[in-house]
């Protein structure tokens, strides 16, 4: 071949290359940041949605109306269908398609600013029901009882047998991509048969099945085709801070501990977005603060008779993983790791539960009712009220009340893991129990563990006030006095509950009243929440970064996640949350560098090098530590998984997660080209048979007969088969 | 190999050859060996080792057949069980399935 013929032939190649990926590009057109519903398993189900492995496919239908979703189940002669429906209409129509689920091939839910959620929460009525405490009485199978999270769809926790996908706000032009492809090709509903018709796909193929006993068994075992890992058990680390160092204690005669509870996670059907702020953030913004400045007005001089923990528990919204482990290292004496506690040292709980879902209906007063729940003992009555009592009188000042209720039916949270797995401590009055919650009979916070559970649902605006280099924060009389925040501001009561709760430990340590003038700063309650809030590259998170980290730079412009994920990764959350309570009360020696702050070696604290307020690193001396978040479930042996005592939770494994948008033919094409194929073949098959019949007829010199029955093919077929 | 080239004695020999490879768990060998014999053992002019290589072509036969039936048992019940075995379902698969029981 000559050189010329090779250039052209290569260059129709190279075009007939590049013109089938154009036409792959035509065909088409990717749904970019949409999060995929996945599935979890526990001991007994399976929860949570997967599609098939080529992705569910179907022609999309707008639901704009209740009717839509009635006329989908019933009527629709073009399914199943991809239903697309705003978070606002979602909770109406969800049942409807969960119940008649045959002509549903998934559900596209997307966020739309111009219409008003009423409520969007995925987690059971009554969260955690099945972990929960003796003397509870939400029930979620009971039609007309008493629950927790009235609007929960408990979505999270059942098998949805289609796929679905989330699209935030922000990624509201990939709707208006698809309505537009909509309002062309499927506007006319009684004409769908036959037609091309603007469809979607869904891909969300979930590896594991059944439960976690299968997925687990199946993950382990060593088959020779598939060394597949199909599920990860859930879990990351609890951080906790001792105030005073624990570590040179008397073994026989432990100083007792009070322990100061929040939660860190919150979660959400859809991956990766679990902003959390009513659910889980004005809890753990509250506990860092109270640590903040419960460090600042006690001098670290003196001993006292009590010591305060500080704990944020990770992997609360399944099942109470982080609770769990605790108080189960607690009954076994292992929990912290250095001089473990043991049940009988803890007179007193204190969990900083959900708060922050009364804050937006309390934007413009400066009130924000708070409610103290604390187990129905006798015994102890005498005990929690003097200490709720002192808590309520400290936030009168600031306008704020706290109502105490004593009841067994306490609301979710860690109190229930401590009830359950430390019976005897718990019930003898011997380790006293208070929750605080901004919620009494029902939930305040509408949007309990969901993707909706963001910054404007607690009324949060970021200010923006400059930090110096030396780390020092606006004092709260000069915020209000200065007018730069308002005492209406969530900030503000978020600091002055964090200042409260604070004064009231410390007269708990040390048997006096604190006289001083420290405070919670609104400023740093700003800072943190934006953190946690709004985005990751913030200033706090900027200095509590690792010193020997790359640039900060990395850091994404997203809410922190606050999902536990797997334990086989650790996630940000917990780091930063420990990072932070290490830079607000741990000992900082900026002279040393950092080989010098990796190798000091002493038992009572650990030493983190971090960048700090100027950046330039800072070695942090500091009792804050990490402990394991994961369910005993996974640590005992033989441990028994349907019997539901422990959290069980696992996450399926997945390879991609993706969503796009095309036209799909209506199948009259395919048929067509079907059937002239089978014709062309019968007809090519036909004119063979009769050219070799006639071939001595059309052809001069033709052989004779059979083409395999000559001598000389015998021969060779006769050398062959010997 | 053409048969019909092949002196009746090797027939024979072949034929029971066969069989008895047939039995170290090789039921596909007797299946072979019943199709290819069948008309040496049917259908010829009898001759002197007919009557022979027939009882090792029913013998190939049935055992084939019985072998095939079993096998086919096995399969329906395994595919139709499996899921319901749980832990030993598991143990005997090659490839465990994703995403399903």
């Amino acid at each position: 071949m000559k050189m010329y013929q090779l250039g052209v032939l290569s260059f129709f190649c190279f075009i007939a290359l590049s013109q089938s990926e154009r036409l792959h590009e035509q065909i088409y057109s990717s749904i970019e940041g949409g999060a995929a519903c996945f599935r979890r398993l526990n001991g007994t189900h399976q929860a949570g949605c997967s599609s098939t492995d080529k992705g569910a496919v179907g022609p999309v239908l707008m639901i704009k109306e209740i009717n839509d979703a009635l006329w989908l189940t019933q009527n629709g002669t073009a399914g199943p269908y991809i239903a697309v429906v705003s978070t606002a209409l979602f909770h109406d129509i969800i049942e409807e398609f969960m119940n008649n689920p045959t002509n549903v091939a998934g559900i596209l839910v997307y966020e739309d600013a111009y219409q008003i959620t009423s409520a969007f929460t995925h987690d059971s009525k009554c969260p955690n029901e099945y972990s929960s405490g003796p003397g509870s009485t939400c029930s979620s199978s009971e039609p007309e009882g008493f629950v927790w999270n009235e609007k929960g769809t408990d979505l999270m926790r059942r098998d949805i047998p289609f796929p679905m996908f989330f699209l935030p706000e922000s990624r509201i032009e990939e709707i208006k991509k698809i309505e537009e492809c909509y309002q062309r090709y499927n506007l006319d509903r009684n004409a769908h048969s036959g037609k091309p018709l603007c469809s979607v796909q869904l891909h969300s193929f979930m590896f594991a099945a059944v439960d976690t006993v299968v997925c687990l068994r199946r993950s382990a075992s060593s088959a020779i085709l598939t060394p597949t890992k199909v599920c990860d058990p859930l879990g990351d680390q609890n951080v906790y801070y001792p105030l005073f160092s624990r570590a040179k204690e008397n073994k026989e005669a432990k100083r007792p501990v009070i322990l100061v509870t929040a939660r860190i996670d919150t979660a959400s059907l859809f991956d990766g977005i679990s902003p959390g702020a009513a659910s889980s953030v004005v809890g753990m913004v509250t506990l860092l603060n109270t640590a903040e400045v419960l460090r600042s007005m006690i001098p670290m001089s003196k001993t006292y008779g009590t010591n305060v923990i500080f704990t944020l528990l990770n992997g609360e919204a399944f099942d109470y993983i982080g609770s769990q482990k605790v108080a189960y290292d607690i009954s076994r004496g292992a929990w912290p790791p250095i001089m473990p506690l043991s049940p009988t040292d803890i007179p007193l709980h204190i969990e900083l539960g959900q708060i922050g879902g009364a804050l937006l209906s309390h934007r413009d007063e400066e009130s924000w009712p708070l409610y103290a729940f604390t187990p129905n003992l006798s015994n102890n009555v005498d005990k929690v009220s003097e200490f709720v009592n002192a808590l309520s009188s400290d936030l009168k000042q600031y306008n704020m009340s706290l109502v105490m209720t004593a009841t067994d039916n306490i609301p979710p949270s860690s109190l229930h893991s401590f009830r359950r797995i430390l019976k005897n401590v718990t019930e003898s009055g011997s380790l006293t129990e208070i929750l605080i919650a901004d919620h009494n009979a029902q939930f305040t916070n509408m949007f309990y563990n969901s993707a909706l559970d963001d910054y404007t649902k607690i009324g949060f605006d970021y200010h923006n006030i400059t930090v110096g280099s030396d780390g020092i924060f606006l004092q709260n009389d000069e915020i209000l006095a200065k007018g730069i925040m308002n005492a209406t501001e969530i900030q503000v009561k978020i600091s002055r509950l964090a200042t409260s709760l604070a004064r009231t430990l410390y007269k708990k340590i040390t048997d006096e009243e604190y006289t001083g003038a420290n405070q919670a700063s609104a400023h740093l309650v700003d800072e943190m929440m934006y953190c946690f809030l709004r985005s990751q590259m913030c200033r706090l998170l900027l200095a509590a970064d690792y010193g020997n980290s790359g640039g900060t730079e990395n850091l994404p412009q997203k809410p922190t996640p606050l999902y536990v994920g797997v334990s086989a990764y650790s996630l940000t959350a917990p780091v930063f949350a420990g990072h932070m309570l290490a830079l607000f009360t741990g000992m900082h020696f900026p002279e040393l560098n950092r080989t010098t702050c990796d190798r000091i070696d002493k038992s009572e604290f650990s030493y983190l090098y971090l960048k700090g307020w100027n950046n330039t690193g800072v070695c942090i001396q500091t009792t804050m530590n990490f402990s394991q978040a994961i369910s005993p479930a996974f640590v005992e042996r033989d441990y028994d998984y349907a019997s539901g005592f422990y959290s069980t939770w696992t996450e399926s494994v997945w390879q991609t997660m993706w969503a796009r948008v095309f036209v799909a033919a209506s199948g009259n094409g395919a048929l067509a080209a079907f059937i002239a194929g089978a014709v062309a073949t019968a007809i090519a098959a036909f004119l063979t048979f009769w050219i070799q019949r006639n071939a001595q007829r059309i052809f001069i010199n033709a052989p004779t007969g059979s083409l395999v029955s000559t001598d000389a093919t015998t021969g060779i077929l006769r050398t062959v088969n010997c | 190999m053409d048969l019909t080239r092949l002196p009746n004695d090797k027939k024979l020999q072949l034929c029971r050859w066969y069989f008895k490879v047939g039995c170290l768990f090789l039921p596909f060998v007797w299946a072979v060996n019943a199709v290819w014999f069948f008309k040496e053992a049917f259908m010829k002019p009898p001759y002197d080792e007919q009557k022979q290589i027939k009882k090792y072509v029913m013998m190939s036969g049935v055992g084939a057949l019985a072998w095939g039936v079993a096998l086919a048992a096995w399969v329906a019940v395994f595919q139709l069980q499996r899921v319901s075995w749980g832990e030993a379902g598991d143990s005997l698969s090659f490839i465990v399935p994703l995403g399903r029981a």
